[in-house]
Order: structure tokens, then C-alpha cells, then sequence
């Protein structure tokens, strides 16, 4: 059974955007707790979550000054700024408004209660005293539907465009989180390294990877081998490795996957000539940017074979 | 007895379920006894779990307002309309005769025009109307059907009698809520369905296939063909129905973009497997909007080359573009005409009474009796334009005397009929309320008609207006057998 090309468009990014709001909510959540940790002129500044997002240009063209409460409010409940919780989820439900017919029946319902909620919510969130609450109900929600979909969706066209459209926005988020964690931290006055345990311990957490981290790693917690682990660990599911080898599978279920194939075994091999202890932050910056434009590209790639074929 | 039943009266109006002397109906008898053994609060909580019911099933139709689209649930009724499937049969084989004629009518104006030759009809009414389109011209679709999927408008008047009130050939909508509604009553009125044997309705979407199927080019190599039922999109307020169908046929639902013509006049629509070839495709928009070469050129909904394609016998398209030149209240008129002519048939169910006003006596008639007649223009649909008579002020009879003698050609006019009534469950209240009848007729190789089709119901008292978007309802439509 053949799908129509719009319709794989549509799945994609409805999995594009709940991966979104999911990893965004995560990242606001971890550094909210964070924040209580430090002491002023120890932490990040709320702007490093801009940065990670590459959102800053955006920010300032609204926002005037970068405090706490605006760039929660942009983060949230801006339904301005793609990046949001707020934008992505409402953009999630447009796309399942019109693919209903091929996923299971509750997926039209859960993702338009989570739409519910958080445009009734979001907006009363951004003060420090919902905010929690608030995050963890768009975390949790967002993780049933990924289940739903996990456990009750055919391995079939819809299955594997699903899959894509998480992996690759969670390879984006996921690289993100470690450029910004490795520069800020390895940069910055030595005076306040002993607070970078807790930075780290801190996106590990966004990245759902702390457990993980401890089991297969250890207790300690040093940056090198964070960012080692979220790109290359093979057994945790939201490490870069193990994206990489699941968009690889979905992939190769699809016709005329050469271009794609070709793309992700590029990425796989020059994630394992990475070796993070042994290069300066720069490298690693530079390493990173140039896995962004590969990740980009694949986008490209996976839209111009199959969403807009031949015209 | 429940007493809100012994107070009802529907006077001076034909009733679908209660005699004028107060009792049922023979074939709403037992509908009607197990209604009155409800209490107040049973009605209520029948009606609650028909809501719940609705949200959960998704049922919606979209209203486009100023804070952007928004789904409506369904507006629905639960005491069903009874018809004895004696009476619906003699209707039901009148419908089938209609479609036939008004099938052999459009395929004689695209080719050889005997009607016209012959003097049955004026040329110009036709040929000059907007909904002849001249690029259909020479066109003969397979059986001599242009028009596979017709919803005409049936009302009955004081005597009982079903009338055609308008023949809709274009894209006709509704019938996704006829299946709904049903489904609904099984959901919450179940005991209903011990005394009865009521026609099943559910089956529309294999019958539509079937139809569809039927006009297949590939028919021979392909067993099972393509077809695609053809959206303007989520924005549509029948998007809800367009997709219903879509999955009730296992077709794929697409939008303008997702098909092309090749060089080869071939339709195809893209796919993550490269492009596919369409057999059928089932329009659900206008056809003004369907093909920017040959119609429209600001259409961003069509197709670029799809009328091309049709032309070359490469792809069926249902309804035929070009079906709406018998959609034309004028030509209206003129169906009994037509079925004496094609088929040498007498009509076996009624159009009402029409008067042109493009001919003087008929034009005479009219302004000396605007307060009496109901008064619309001859190509619109869906309610717009239309003058009611006796509810009109003399302002607006004047306007309209004055429109009428300016362009004759575009207005008729016909005797206002007392629309018969049902009761309604309203506001814990058993009222009377006006309703009409949407019936659906099939027609390919063979013909099929639903058994009933969609009840649509004024909710607002003493209103004749049935539109869901403007306060409208519905009810579940029954077509009941033998004695109950």
C-alpha cells in the first residue's frame, strides 16, 4: 500500500514538531531546576537555552531584555516562534487534523486533548510556580502519544515517515545541547568549575540520559565523556548513534532510499572518527556546526525524494 | 403515557409520525408507543448519550467565523422519521427514473441537442446559461452518465406527497451524515430496533465503490482500479464527509496538488513510491476550480490538465464536469417534459408547480401574486437570493418586481408549500418542527437509491430553514417494512 506523498509530508512534521515540544519542554524544565542550584553569576544566564535553540536573532527582534520571564514566555507560550512549546504542538495537531485516516483512531484525540491544554495553560505557566507542573504534563503527554504510536501504529509508510521525523528532530536537539554545554562550560572562568557537575548532570537530564549516563559511564560527571555518550553510546535510544541507526531501518523500507542511505552511512562514519577527549572546544564547535549542515541536508534529502517528487 | 406527547399538534401541516386526529402513523406505531413510555428524564439522558455519542465518533461540520474555522458537532434529533418502504419504494423508482432522464437530457445537450431541435426546450435557456460549458462539448462518458452521484431536495406538501424541490447534480453533500445517524440511534436508542426491521444504510460507501468502479478506463486490466476522491481541503466544510468517504472506500483522499497530468493525458497522483495512475477520480469541488487550463486560471485547487485527460477517456471523473447545466431551475421545469421525451415515461414522483418568468403569462402571474409565491433565482443554490412571499415585506416585493422584469430569464417562481413536520425533541419539549428530505441516487452501470437518506430539520420554531450552518438539524431517516 502506497502513500501520497503530502501525507508522508504531514507525518513527518507532526513527528518533527512533538518531538519539538517534547525535547523544548524538557529543556526549559531541566534548566528551571538547575537555576535553584546555583548561585547568581555561577549559572548559564537563561540566554544559553536561546542559544542552544539558535533563537536569539528571533528573541531580540521582540523581546527587549533577556529575562527569565520573557524567555520562558518565548519558549512556552509564544505562539509566534516555531521553536515554542506552544507553536509546535498546535502545529503537531494540524498536521494529525488531516493524516487521522492512517494513524490509530486515538491519535487525533490525544494530541488534540495535549493541544488543549496547553493553550489553555501555557500562558498561566510562565511564572516559576506552575511552570513544573505544566512542563511535565506536555513531557508526559507528549511520551503517551510516542507510545501510542510505538505500540499500535503498522510497520508500514506512516510507521517509518513517523520514525524519521523523530529522529532527526531529536539528532538536531541532541547535537544542540552538547555544542552549547562544551563551549559555555569549558570557556568560562575556572573559579566556578565546581558547579559543572550539576551543569551536566543538568542536560543529561534534558536529554532524558542521566540514569543512562550513570549506569554505563559512572557517577562523575565531566564533559568530554557526556558529550561521548549522547552521540555515541549504541545502547541509549536518544543518543546520536542509535538515531542514526533507526532512520537508517525506517529508511530503508522506503523506495529509491539511495541518496538517504547514502547520506546517514556519511554521518555514521564521521561520528566515529569523533573522539571528543582529544580535540580543543573549538574543534568540537566545529565539528558539530558541520554535523548540523549533514543533519540539515539529510532533511533535504528525505523532502525532495519523497514529499516533493517529480513534478 | 408521557404527557409531553398529549399535548402535540401539528396543526395545518402534513406529520410525519402523528395523524391529525392525534395518533401514529401505522408505520411509526410502535416508535411512537415506545417514545411515550419514556420519562422527561429518560428523553434527556437518551439525548446526552447522543452528544456524547457525536464528540465521541468525531461527527463535525466546519463553520468558518472570524476566529478561523472551527468543528461544530453534529446537530442531531433522536426521535427518528418514519416512512413505510411501500410508499418509499414508489418515490425511490421516480428518483431513478429522474436521474435517467436528466442523465440522457446532459449527454443530448453535449452531442446532438435533439431537445432543442425538437422545440421542447428554448436553446437559449440552456445554451446560454453559466452551467453549460461549452469545453464539454462532444463529450459521451461511459453508459451516458454524467451525473453518477445526484442528492435532490424532497419536501412533502399538506396532501403528503413527496415533491422534488431541486435536483442537486453537482456535488451534493450530506449523505456521510445519513450513515452517521443511524449508527447513532443503534448507540442509544437500541430497543427501537426489537419491533421493526429497518433498511440498512451503512452500506453507501461500497455502493459509491461499485459505482465509481464501474467507470474505471482500465477496467479490463484491473481488478481492483485507483480511485481518489478529490478535496478542496480541511477548510471545506464537507471535509468531514470527503474523508468519511475516502475510508468507507479504501480510496486515497487528495487535494489539488497531489495530482498531475503527464504527457501522456494520464492522471497521476504522487506518492512516496513514485506516481501512481488514477482510474476515478470522485470531485468533490466545483468544477469551476478543477482545471485552470480549461476553467478557472486563479484556481489553486485543480488540476492543470485534467479536463484534457477526462477528454482523452484516460480517467473518469464523477460528477462529469459540465452535469450542472440540468441543475438550472429553469431547466428544472422542464424535467417532466424531459421524461416523457427520453424514456416516453409519465413522471412517478412530482416537481412542484414552476412558473417562468421568462414567459410573459408565467411573468404576469408572478408579479400579480408575489405575496403568495416563493421567488428564486434560477442558478443559485444553497438559499441564496430567494424572496418567501408571505413573509416578505412589500419593500422587498417590490425589489424583487423590479428584478424580475429586468431579467426575466434568471427567476421562477413556485407556490409556497406548507413543509411537513416531525416531532422534535426541543428544549425538553415534543414540538413540531418542518423538515425536508436528501435522498442520494447512484448511477453507473446500474442505478441504486438509499433507502431514505438525510432528514434535515428547522430547530428554531415555525423556521423553514433546514442548514446546519444556520441552525439546522437532523434525524436519523427510517425505511421501515411490512406491518410492525
Amino acid at each position: 500500500m502506497t502513500m501520497l506523498s503530502r501525507v508522508a509530508d504531514r507525518l513527518y512534521w507532526k513527528s518533527r514538531y512533538l518531538e519539538r515540544a517534547e525535547d523544548t519542554a524538557r529543556l526549559v524544565s531541566s534548566y528551571h531546576m538547575l537555576i535553584m542550584d546555583i548561585p547568581r553569576g555561577a549559572d548559564l544566564g537563561w540566554e544559553v537555552l536561546l542559544r542552544i535553540l539558535d533563537a536569539e536573532p528571533q528573541f531580540y527582534s521582540r523581546y527587549r531584555v533577556a529575562s527569565e520571564q520573557n524567555i520562558v514566555k518565548f519558549l512556552v507560550a509564544d505562539t509566534d516562534n516555531p521553536g515554542s512549546v506552544a507553536y509546535a504542538v498546535r502545529a503537531a495537531r494540524e498536521n494529525v487534523r488531516t493524516t487521522r485516516d492512517v494513524l490509530p483512531e486515538e491519535t487525533w484525540e490525544q494530541v488534540n486533548e495535549l493541544h488543549l491544554f496547553v493553550r489553555e495553560a501555557a500562558e498561566k505557566s510562565i511564572g516559576r510556580r506552575n511552570r513544573l507542573a505544566f512542563l511535565n504534563e506536555v513531557i508526559s503527554h507528549s511520551q503517551m502519544i510516542s507510545g501510542l504510536l510505538q505500540t499500535t501504529l503498522s510497520r508500514d509508510h506512516a510507521y517509518r515517515f513517523t520514525l524519521l521525523g523523530h529522529l532527526i528532530e531529536r539528532c538536531d536537539m541532541t547535537t544542540r545541547v552538547v555544542d552549547v554545554g562544551v563551549m559555555e562550560l569549558m570557556e568560562r572562568d575556572a573559579r566556578f568549575a565546581v558547579f559543572d557537575p550539576l551543569i551536566w548532570s543538568s542536560l543529561l537530564q534534558s536529554l532524558s540520559a542521566l540514569g543512562a549516563y550513570r549506569r554505563v559511564v559512572g557517577p562523575l560527571l565531566e564533559g568530554g565523556s557526556v558529550a561521548e555518550f549522547v552521540l555515541k553510546d549504541r545502547e541509549h535510544p536518544r543518543s546520536v548513534v542509535y538515531c542514526l541507526r533507526g532512520m537508517r531501518d525506517a529508511v530503508k523500507g522506503l523506495a529509491r532510499n539511495e541518496d538517504a542511505l547514502r547520506q546517514i552511512e556519511r554521518m555514521r562514519r564521521k561520528l566515529s572518527r569523533l573522539h571528543v577527549e582529544q580535540i580543543s572546544p573549538d574543534e568540537f564547535h566545529g565539528f558539530i556546526d558541520n554535523f548540523q549542515l549533514l543533519i540539515n541536508e539529510l532533511h533535504e534529502i528525505v523532502s525532495d525524494t519523497w514529499f516533493r517528487p517529480e513534478t | 403515557m408521557n404527557s409531553k406527547w398529549a399535548n402535540y399538534q401539528a396543526e395545518g401541516f402534513y406529520d410525519e409520525l402523528i395523524t391529525d386526529k392525534g395518533s401514529p402513523r401505522m408505520a411509526a406505531r410502535a416508535a411512537v408507543n415506545l417514545f411515550q413510555q419514556l420519562s422527561a428524564d429518560d428523553m434527556s439522558a437518551r439525548r446526552e448519550a447522543a452528544e456524547l455519542a457525536i464528540r465521541e465518533m468525531g461527527i463535525s461540520f466546519t463553520v468558518y467565523t472570524e476566529g478561523g474555522n472551527i468543528d461544530r458537532a453534529w446537530p442531531f434529533d433522536i426521535i427518528p422519521r418514519v416512512i413505510s418502504s411501500k410508499q418509499w419504494q414508489s418515490v425511490s423508482r421516480g428518483l431513478i427514473q429522474r436521474s435517467k432522464a436528466l442523465n440522457c437530457f446532459i449527454d443530448d445537450i453535449y452531442n446532438k441537442q435533439r431537445i432543442l431541435a425538437d422545440g421542447i426546450l428554448p436553446a437559449d435557456i440552456v445554451l446560454e446559461s453559466t452551467n453549460y460549458k461549452p469545453q464539454c462539448k462532444g463529450m459521451s462518458p461511459r453508459y451516458g452518465v454524467w451525473a453518477h452521484i445526484c442528492g435532490s431536495d424532497l419536501v412533502r406538501d399538506l396532501d403528503g406527497k413527496f415533491y422534488v424541490l431541486e435536483d442537486n447534480l453537482r456535488v451534493p453533500s450530506g449523505v456521510s451524515y445519513m450513515v452517521e445517524n443511524r449508527e447513532i440511534t443503534k448507540r442509544v436508542l437500541p430497543e427501537l430496533f426489537e419491533n421493526y426491521s429497518i433498511l440498512p444504510v451503512d452500506d453507501y460507501p461500497s455502493q459509491l465503490y461499485r459505482t465509481l468502479a464501474s467507470l474505471s478506463p482500465r477496467a479490463r486490466e484491473r481488478k481492483r482500479p485507483c480511485i481518489v476522491v478529490l478535496t478542496p481541503g480541511i477548510y471545506n466544510s464537507a471535509y468531514f464527509e470527503h474523508a468519511f468517504l475516502a475510508h468507507g472506500m479504501g480510496a486515497e483522499l487528495v487535494e489539488g496538488p497531489d495530482l498531475m497530468v503527464g504527457d501522456d493525458d494520464c492522471v497521476y497522483m504522487r506518492t512516496v513510491d513514485g506516481p501512481m495512475r488514477v482510474d476515478v477520480i470522485y470531485r468533490r469541488i466545483d468544477e469551476d476550480f478543477m482545471d485552470p487550463e480549461a476553467f478557472r486560471e486563479d484556481s489553486v485547487l485543480g488540476v492543470a490538465g485534467l479536463m484534457r485527460a477526462w477528454k482523452a477517456g484516460k480517467v473518469a471523473i464523477a460528477n462529469a464536469p459540465g452535469s450542472g447545466v440540468a441543475d438550472d431551475k429553469v431547466v428544472y421545469a422542464y424535467v417532466p417534459e424531459m421524461i416523457r421525451y427520453y424514456l416516453g415515461e409519465k413522471p412517478l414522483v412530482d416537481s412542484v408547480p414552476t412558473y417562468l418568468c421568462m414567459n410573459e403569462k408565467d411573468r404576469e402571474y408572478v408579479l400579480a401574486n408575489l405575496d403568495k409565491l416563493v421567488v428564486k433565482p434560477a442558478n443559485e443554490s444553497g438559499g441564496y437570493g430567494i424572496m418567501v412571499g408571505p413573509h416578505a415585506s412589500a419593500a422587498t416585493r417590490r425589489k424583487f418586481a423590479g428584478l424580475i422584469e429586468k431579467n426575466p430569464r434568471n427567476y421562477i417562481a413556485q407556490p409556497t408549500l406548507s413543509l411537513s413536520t416531525a416531532p422534535t425533541y426541543c428544549d425538553g419539549e415534543i414540538e413540531p418542527r418542518h423538515l425536508d428530505l436528501r435522498p442520494f441516487i447512484l448511477q453507473g452501470k446500474d442505478s441504486w437509491v438509499t433507502p431514505g437518506g438525510l432528514t434535515r430539520v428547522a430547530l428554531v420554531k415555525g423556521s423553514l430553514v433546514v442548514n446546519s450552518s444556520q441552525g439546522g438539524g437532523s434525524k436519523d431517516t427510517w425505511i421501515v417494512e411490512g406491518k410492525s
